[in-house]
């Protein structure tokens, strides 16, 4: 059984992005069909209320598609987007949708920005070595 | 010495107030020496000035950082939308912070907390509809005392010595008022959809309380809390008086409710920030829409105050006067910003006059005393909808002047041009959705089509919250506003909600479940994201700054605010093409005028010149609206911006946050001439 420490490393390994040259980009296919599938459910019940059904933000809430939202992250590894989903939201409780179902659901904002699926599920540790970028590189 | 001397002054400031005001006119509220910020709009007319020009042209790009507070610790995890205008008052800072939305204040000069107040709310404070550090608190003076003043999520209203941030024990009970009490209707505790997140404002010791609810796309229910404004004792927290924005049976405007509509329907609250005349003693209230963002059909009638400036008395709560400026809304065009206060001169007569943007693109100005429109606002005919059960509206207001600051409804010449093959994937595109002019409606959503309406202004603006600014020496009104479509369609959906129907997308019939990897179309669950290779749908200008001379009742200059994106310069398809600066939309950006510029920070991160990510803070000539000057900070604008004098020097502070950027107030001042280093 790893120890708390060795499980925060790998923790914190698993934020610092990878060298530029080992990146793959979210236009390489990195989530499974399936798994946005499962995440589109979870964001209908956890996350529309806000964003709304169609992820277009509301007064509350910022948009989770389209330009702005692709620019205001564009460069970054998923993995900061996965962090601000796992440790803020729900805004009510982050910790009421598991980091696990949270993967799930960048999926399915991938999948609803038209980024392509791919053979393989987005798993949480390869996050930091995945760059989003607003337009195809 | 400077420390003592605020130390001092933010002892006897209060006293020299007694000493020197005499008329009596400002004594229980918010007051300003001259040098301080002390209300969330600057002062009550919420014209966001200040006439300081230390900070200008010549000294704007080598501002330095005076201090930078971070809100990361006040509440149990980071905020990243920090939308708070702080204040400043006798040295001191004061502000909301972090996702409890406790209270700090903080040394004017160096950013040191000063003392913190936390409110621990536990569930209620957790199942809030606006939860978050919201927009900044109120202060308090009757020459003797001082308080900051300001809403939990939870909807309690606290007083605060502003010395100590210990609670007021004469104020309501122990320092607190609980909001859902006394509001004319049963309102769970814990439960009850009803809160706020707009600063408080005080004037002749009455505080008024506005409300706000979750966002109304899609209401789970056609029954909602109502959100009445109401005005309470400065120095008890007691109830003065309550008004029904929507009547009660047998007040005005009840007839304005067909069936028994008014008797159930809630919502049309006051969620933005009000705006106060003192010499008048009348506050007004930018209302929002009843319940249903773009379904009326169970609120048949034009259904007053909905989206209406009200003006009331400060001291009774009657109404005095009010305008509505949609009639049964179907487009979420909430009133959503503080009305500004001008005086103006209009063909050599001088007017009183009150000017409100709008979501919509328009700025309504009025009579402040009487509500008569300046200009003409005329009532012309709109097209009415097929959607079932729904009550259309025959006419709508029409302002006649100021033009349109923004874009207002959309036409094929409208979508992106950029190349001609750019242009007809976007005709393509928006084959699928309804284009018209303002007022269209939204249509049931229909996979075969149309899918929904393609509104713009969008359901956010427009503008929005931050509202706009107002040179008092000129009648200039500078605000932002961003160029992005809605799409508004409807679905019958029962599992969501009892409503007919609320915002939804038709499901392809074919394809029960969305398929991932589909760009641009939609379904129920899936996206509506309009973009044409990645590029907005819509020609730029995406954000624009616009100058408005209420003189005259003319757009003096039209700018865009924000610069180009990283994926429009870098996009494979705009290579070798020269595009100007497009601007940035989607942002909620507040505007400074001072004594020579316009000041505001942008709304999106991008590679800025440094080659670092985030975003300028940005100065106009506020006489010509060309740039003369700029500064890198780490994230885009998400409060407003504000200024004091402290101590000889003029400070700039502004709250940032965005993307994976936690809230941070940044506070800026030039640096100092070399003789005084």
């Amino acid at each position: 059984m790893p120890t708390r420490a060795a499980v925060l490393a790998a923790w914190l390994v698993s934020l610092a992005p990878a060298p530029a040259g080992q990146m793959r980009s979210v236009w390489d296919g990195v989530y499974t069909v399936e798994q946005a599938q499962r995440g589109a459910a979870l964001y209908q019940t956890h996350c529309a209320s806000c964003h709304g059904v169609a992820l277009t933000g509301a007064e509350a809430a910022p948009a989770l598609t389209g330009f702005e939202f692709r620019s205001n992250w564009s460069g970054l590894p998923l993995g900061e987007l996965f962090e601000r989903l796992r440790s803020s939201m729900p805004p009510e409780d982050p910790g009421q949708v598991s980091a696990r179902d949270k993967v799930d659901v960048l999926a399915h904002l991938l999948a609803v920005g038209g980024l392509p699926a791919g053979p393989a599920e987005l798993a949480r540790d390869a996050l930091a070595g995945i760059r989003f970028e607003a337009t195809k590189p | 010495m400077a420390r003592r001397f605020r130390l001092l002054a933010l002892v006897l400031v209060p006293l020299v107030w007694v000493l020197v005001s005499g008329d009596g006119r400002l004594a229980g509220q918010a007051r300003d020496s001259g040098g301080e910020w002390t209300t969330f709009g600057g002062d009550l007319a919420s014209r966001r000035y200040r006439p300081f020009d230390q900070i200008n042209r010549d000294t704007f790009g080598d501002l330095e950082i005076a201090w930078r507070f971070k809100t990361d610790a006040f509440g149990p995890r980071p905020e990243f939308t920090f939308q708070a205008t702080p204040l400043m008052v006798g040295g001191v800072v004061y502000t909301t912070a972090g996702t409890r939305r406790d209270v700090v204040a903080l040394d004017a000069a160096t950013g040191e907390l000063l003392w913190m107040h936390r409110e621990d709310e536990g569930a209620r404070g957790e199942g809030a509809p606006r939860r978050l550090s919201g927009r900044g608190v109120a202060y308090w003076t009757d020459g003797r005392e001082a308080r900051i003043v300001y809403v939990t999520p939870g909807y309690r209203m606290i007083a605060l010595d502003a010395r100590t941030g210990r609670p007021v024990p004469g104020f309501g009970s122990g320092g607190a008022v609980d909001l859902k009490l006394e509001m004319d209707q049963p309102i769970d505790l814990e439960t009850g959809e009803v809160g706020l997140h707009s600063a408080l404002v005080i004037a002749h010791d009455v505080i008024v309380v506005g409300a706000a609810h979750l966002p109304g796309g899609a209401p789970k229910s056609r029954v909602n809390v109502k959100g009445h404004v109401r005005g309470y004792d400065a120095r008890t927290g007691k109830r003065l008086w309550i008004f029904h924005t929507i009547p009660q049976a047998g007040q005005p405007g009840d007839d304005t409710w067909e069936r028994d509509a008014a008797s159930y329907t809630g919502n049309a609250g006051v969620w933005t920030q009000m705006t106060i005349d003192e010499d008048l003693g009348l506050v007004y209230l930018p209302v929002e829409l009843p319940t249903g963002d773009y379904y009326g059909g169970h609120r048949p009638g034009a259904g007053l105050y909905g989206e209406s400036l009200v003006a009331l008395d400060l001291k009774t709560g009657q109404r005095k006067w009010h305008f509505q400026l949609v009639h049964h809304g179907l487009w979420d065009h909430d009133v959503p910003c503080a009305p500004i206060l001008a005086d103006i001169t209009v063909d050599g007569r001088l007017i009183k006059a009150i000017a409100q943007p709008s979501k919509q693109g328009w700025v309504y100005v009025f009579d402040r005393a009487t509500g008569e429109a300046v200009w003409p606002i005329e009532e012309r005919p709109v097209p009415a909808g097929d959607v079932p059960g729904e009550w259309y509206a025959p006419t709508q207001p029409f302002v006649t002047k100021p033009p349109p600051f923004e874009l207002q409804g959309v036409t094929i010449d409208d979508l992106i041009d950029f190349t001609p093959e750019l242009r007809a994937e976007a005709v393509k595109l928006v084959s699928r959705y309804t284009l018209g002019p303002l007022f269209t409606p939204p249509p049931v959503s229909r996979w075969e089509g149309p899918l929904g309406l393609l509104m713009v202004p969008s359901s956010t603006g427009g503008a929005n919250w931050p509202g706009g600014a107002l040179d008092p020496e000129t009648n200039v009104l500078y605000l932002y506003s961003f160029r992005n479509p809605s799409v508004i369609g409807l679905v019958h959906d029962p599992s969501r909600s009892d409503m007919t129907y609320v915002q939804g997308l038709a499901a392809d019939p074919n394809a029960p479940k969305p398929a991932p990897g589909a760009a641009a179309g939609g379904a129920e669950g899936g996206g509506v994201a309009l973009t044409v290779q990645g590029l907005p749908i819509l020609k730029p200008p995406y954000g624009t700054m616009t100058a408005i001379d209420l003189d005259r009742g003319e757009i003096v200059w039209q700018v865009p605010h924000g610069e180009t994106p990283d994926a429009v310069r870098n996009h494979p398809a705009l290579k070798g093409l020269d595009i100007p600066r497009t601007g940035r939309t989607n942002g909620r950006i507040g505007t400074l005028v001072t004594g020579s510029l316009v000041i505001a920070g942008e709304p999106g991160f991008f590679t800025m010149p440094n080659g670092l990510r985030g975003a300028m803070l940005r100065a106009y000539d506020k006489a010509t609206g060309k740039e003369v000057g700029a500064v890198p900070m780490p994230a885009p604008q998400s409060g407003s911006p504000m200024t004091y004098m402290l101590d000889g020097r003029q400070y700039l502070v502004v709250a940032v946050s965005g993307a994976g950027y936690s809230g941070e107030l940044l506070a800026f001042r030039a640096p100092l001439p070399p003789a005084a280093r």
